[in-house]
């Protein structure tokens, strides 16, 4: 899926119901790098997502997080909120006065269309959460984060919604544990989750048993994010100040490198897509003659190839050599059509066409 | 003596007497066999100037050192002789059974000359050489011709290379054929047929002895192991078409007489997609564990062989798009014994000059770009030479100089040699290759297009090291072509020179170094030239047709790319330079005494 596709087919839902009990304060509305974490949250998220839905609580905050969203949204006019507190998850278009029309700073092409949810039975865990995000979310896949995360990674992102045409959930598995709440969920799971709130499952891991679940390993996302920090979340004051500093931290090496402050973009901004076209053997193990890729930043050959490996096992042997990292003795790579290249090293730009081609064009 | 009998047997049809005579041992040391030790023998044989089609131009046929010795891909003999298409020599190889009858027979080499007063077929037995008639044979298939005369001569074992009715009628691009394969370029079949030979059926059981058996077979099962790895899947999964997609993707497939180099309609045609929809079976040669050759099934269900370049050139040249289609053109040219190449080059020219206007009698038969009746009108009456046939089995540059005018422009050729997959614009390396070839625009006796693939140039652009990877493929490829090994094992050694040195030692029981090696490479590839020099050769006949000079490619990745004179020109120095020869193309002296080349 190319990242247009991905951003017309694909929702984004952020959990900010959970308990804020050990921080002492909500955390959507932490302040970080200037602004409120969930402004910032859906500002890293915009260039991926047409939508982005929030799942609030059912605290006071509520209508907090309501007003600061509204000027994030495409359609402030028509930010989706609740009208009455016994209908949960049933928004509505109010007819909201103009003062409430203001213009942002974020570009219009990246401001997503936003859409509040009340999480009615809050605090029951997070298949509830899941549950209310994917039933509201418009797109067929939706990636779901919680708003405690703040370190997001777009590349990590691209590639987990990447895997998802034959999964119903994309799920990464770091240090020993699932991430659901940094996952990808086919929006046709939701009625299982209701099932599973009804029968109190609550563990987001009875739906992965069900359905098609790729696991992410730990050297894939390491491809993409390296230290994890995806999965970082903040639960206390201590972990807030700490995130602040790394944040502070990874700003200042952004621009050492002479690149933009990562609040204009995500702290790992995204590598882009590639697109890998297969060519005899491998088009006939493949079974496909095209697949799109997410690239992490300065990719390189191997880097495509290693995520090659993870969409197409069964290259790996024939077409991949198990170091996953190189072409196997028959095989060859161009770039775009004008550039054959060897070295796993070679660098591979967002938007190019890698071809997987038989080294030998004798005929 | 090891590897070779040391013999050579001369066969005179106009006076159907033979002879045995002698091979001597440093000829066979300085060419080998196959392609060199013809080469060597056409210079010898061949009186200056002959005419392509008069008794005295020598057909020959040679055997190779490794012929018989188990290695992988090795069953394989060559023709050489003057090729009618393009008046300079015609190198051509084949493979299977009949390669390894042919070496049976006690010689190293078979020159035919003379001509029969009647249709002939030679029956070589025993050191026995027998003229039969082939009246009844004249106007059957290879195919048919075969069977007939293992039946006839009751003998399963005999094994029978002939020519069709293309041979029978000089079609200037026939071939022999043996057991479905073929001696395909540059007409050796026409020679044949103009001595009225129909067939040569060879039984024998002369082996040739190896000097060191243990250490020919540790090699043979090392090579037979590396020829079943990822280096040649291609090969063994798909077969050559696999070409036609990244050929494709690549823009480098010739399209519509080479007016473009990407078809949009290939998706049938893609070796991927034949594989998926049409497959049949896998065969190969006798003595090869790749085997390459895919059998697909046509909507009729009959099987044929199709290889890359019989693809290109019955389908996106000609703009035929349904595989239907080349698969039954593919079945008419093995019928009747017709190189698929230049069948589908001249018919490419001729479609686009009927496009122009250009070939009143080409509207008759609807001879349009991508008109699939037309192609199976055309490919019949050809081989008949009839009607417009009679025009196109001259091949296009014979028959663009009868129509004159602009045709000739259109005439995708080298040196006659109707051009074979490759679009030289956007491979630079080929481009050169193609130019300089002895035998016309040939991809097999040079892989200058190896260059072009592999990265170590932009294949887009020239410059002044192509002269050099040009030389030094086509001395590679000598070398192979004299072992013989069939060039898809090529990459599954690591350091061909000194391998095949030792390989070469181990049979003959010299002691072949890899400079020997190499430099044998540079002889037989000089003596090509040599021969072509004698023949009339001038450096304009190092040149590619005018449309590569003038268009740029319209289409797909190379979109815009053109060679121009002046690139070729350089290109051209360049190669000359490389191989110390003049800057018109001519071999000096101190060349020949430093290869050992006596006159
Ligand atoms: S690889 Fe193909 S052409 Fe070569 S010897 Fe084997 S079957 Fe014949």
């Amino acid at each position: 899926m190319k990242g247009a596709e991905a951003r017309d087919r694909a929702s984004a839902v952020i959990l900010a119901g959970g308990k804020s009990s050990r921080m002492g304060r909500p955390k959507a509305l932490l302040p970080f790098d200037g602004e409120p974490l969930i402004r910032h949250l859906v500002r890293t998220l915009a260039p991926l997502f047409a939508e982005v839905v929030v799942v609030g609580g059912a605290g006071a905050e509520f209508v907090e997080l309501m007003s600061l969203l509204r000027s994030l949204s495409s359609q402030p006019n028509e930010l989706n909120e609740p009208n009455e507190l016994n209908q949960p998850n049933k928004p509505y278009q109010p007819n909201q006065p103009n003062e409430l029309n203001k213009p942002n700073e974020l570009n219009q092409p990246n401001k997503p269309n936003l859409t509040l949810v009340r999480d009615e039975i809050a605090y029951q865990g997070p298949v509830g959460g899941i549950y209310y995000g994917l039933r509201e979310a418009k797109g067929e896949f939706v990636f779901l984060t919680s708003c405690d995360a703040p370190f997001l990674n777009l590349a990590l992102i691209s590639h987990l919604i990447s895997q998802i045409s034959d999964y119903d959930v994309v799920v990464p598995y770091w240090q020993e544990r699932f991430q659901p709440l940094h996952a990808v969920y086919r929006r046709s799971v939701a009625p299982l989750l209701g099932e599973q709130l009804e029968r109190g499952e609550l563990r987001p891991i009875f739906l992965y048993e069900k359905v098609r679940t790729r696991r992410v390993s730990e050297d894939e996302i390491r491809r993409f994010d390296p230290e994890g920090l995806s999965f970082l979340n903040m639960n206390t004051p201590e972990d807030y100040e700490a995130a602040l500093k790394r944040w502070q931290r990874l700003a200042e090496e952004q621009r050492g490198r002479g690149g933009p402050h990562p609040s204009a973009l995500a702290p790992m901004p995204p590598g882009g897509e590639c697109t890998v076209e297969l060519f005899s053997v491998a088009r006939l193990l493949a079974k496909t003659s095209k697949i799109d890729l997410a690239l992490p930043r300065e990719a390189t050959l191997a880097d495509v190839l290693a995520a090659l490996s993870d969409r197409l096992p069964v290259l790996v042997g024939p077409i991949i050599a198990t170091d996953r990292k190189s072409l196997t003795s028959g095989n060859a790579c161009n770039i775009n059509g004008r550039t054959f290249v060897r070295d796993p090293k070679a660098p591979v730009q967002p938007g190019d066409s890698i071809f997987i081609i038989s080294a030998d064009a004798g005929g | 003596m090891h590897g070779f009998h040391g013999r050579l047997l001369t066969i005179d049809l106009s006076a159907e007497t033979y002879e045995w005579r002698a091979l001597e041992e440093s000829r066979l040391r300085a060419f080998l066999g196959g392609i060199g030790l013809g080469t060597s023998l056409l210079y010898d044989f061949a009186p200056a100037g002959v005419e392509p089609f008069s008794p005295a131009n020598p057909l020959i046929l040679t055997s190779a050192p490794l012929v018989g010795t188990g290695l992988t891909t090795t069953a394989k003999y060559a023709v050489v002789t003057k090729s009618p298409l393009t008046g300079f020599i015609a190198d051509s190889l084949s493979s299977s059974f009949f390669a390894l009858e042919l070496k049976r027979i006690g010689a190293d080499a078979v020159v035919i000359t003379g001509r029969s007063s009647h249709p002939t077929y030679l029956f070589i037995r025993d050191k026995q050489v027998e003229f039969r008639r082939a009246d009844h044979l004249w106007g059957k298939s290879p195919k048919e011709t075969e069977s007939s005369l293992r039946s006839e001569l009751g003998d399963t074992g005999v094994r029978v290379a002939a020519i069709g009715r293309a041979g029978e009628n000089r079609v200037r691009f026939a071939t022999i054929s043996n057991e479905g394969r073929h001696a395909g370029r540059g007409g050796v079949g026409a020679v044949m047929g103009s001595k009225n030979l129909k067939a040569i059926a060879a039984r024998g059981n002369a082996a040739a002895t190896v000097a060191d058996p243990q250490g020919v077979e540790a090699i043979a099962e090392a090579m037979r192991a590396r020829s079943l790895g990822t280096m040649t899947a291609k090969y063994r999964e798909i077969g050559t078409v696999a070409n036609l997609a990244v050929f494709n993707r690549l823009g480098t497939l010739p399209t519509r007489n080479f007016q473009q180099s990407t078809f949009d309609d290939a998706e049938e045609l893609t070796g991927e997609s034949l594989v998926e929809n049409n497959f049949s079976r896998r065969y190969g040669c006798a003595s090869c564990t790749i085997r390459c050759e895919h059998l697909f099934k046509s909507l009729a269900g009959e099987e044929q062989r199709l290889e890359y370049e019989t693809l290109f050139a019955l389908g996106p040249l000609c703009g035929i798009q349904d595989s239907t289609t080349v698969l039954e053109a593919a079945r008419l040219c093995d019928l009747y014994g017709l190189d698929t190449i230049s069948t589908g080059g001249t018919i490419a020219w001729g479609m686009e000059c009927a496009a122009k206007g250009l070939l009143p009698e080409a509207s008759g038969i609807g001879l349009n770009f991508g008109n699939a009746d037309a192609v199976m009108k055309i490919i019949p009456a050809i081989a008949q030479r009839s009607g417009l046939g009679e025009l196109l089995a001259e091949g296009s540059k014979r028959a663009a100089a009868r129509i004159g005018g602009e045709t000739g422009d259109w005439a995708m050729h080298v040196k006659g040699l109707e051009l074979p997959g490759y679009e030289p614009r956007s491979l630079k390396t080929m481009a050169l290759g193609l130019a300089v070839s002895p035998r016309g625009a040939c991809h097999n006796r040079s892989g200058a297009y190896e260059v072009d693939f592999s990265g170590e140039v932009d294949r887009l652009k020239t410059d002044g090291r192509r002269g050099m990877l040009v030389a030094a493929s086509e001395d590679f490829s000598a070398v192979l072509d004299s072992l013989i090994v069939c060039k898809f094992l090529r990459k599954c050694f690591t350091d061909f020179y000194a391998e095949a040195g030792d390989l070469i030692s181990k049979v003959t029981g010299w002691s072949y170094s890899a400079d020997e090696l190499k430099r044998a490479g540079e002889r037989i590839h000089t003596l090509k030239k040599l021969f072509n020099v004698r023949e009339g050769w001038k450096s304009n006949d190092d040149w590619l047709p005018p449309r590569l000079l003038k268009e740029a490619l319209p289409t797909g990745v190379a979109e815009g790319v053109g060679l121009s004179e002046s690139e070729l020109r350089e290109m051209l120095q360049s190669y000359y330079r490389a191989r110390g020869w003049d800057e018109s193309g001519y071999v000096p002296k101190a060349k020949l005494s430093e290869l050992g080349i006596s006159m």
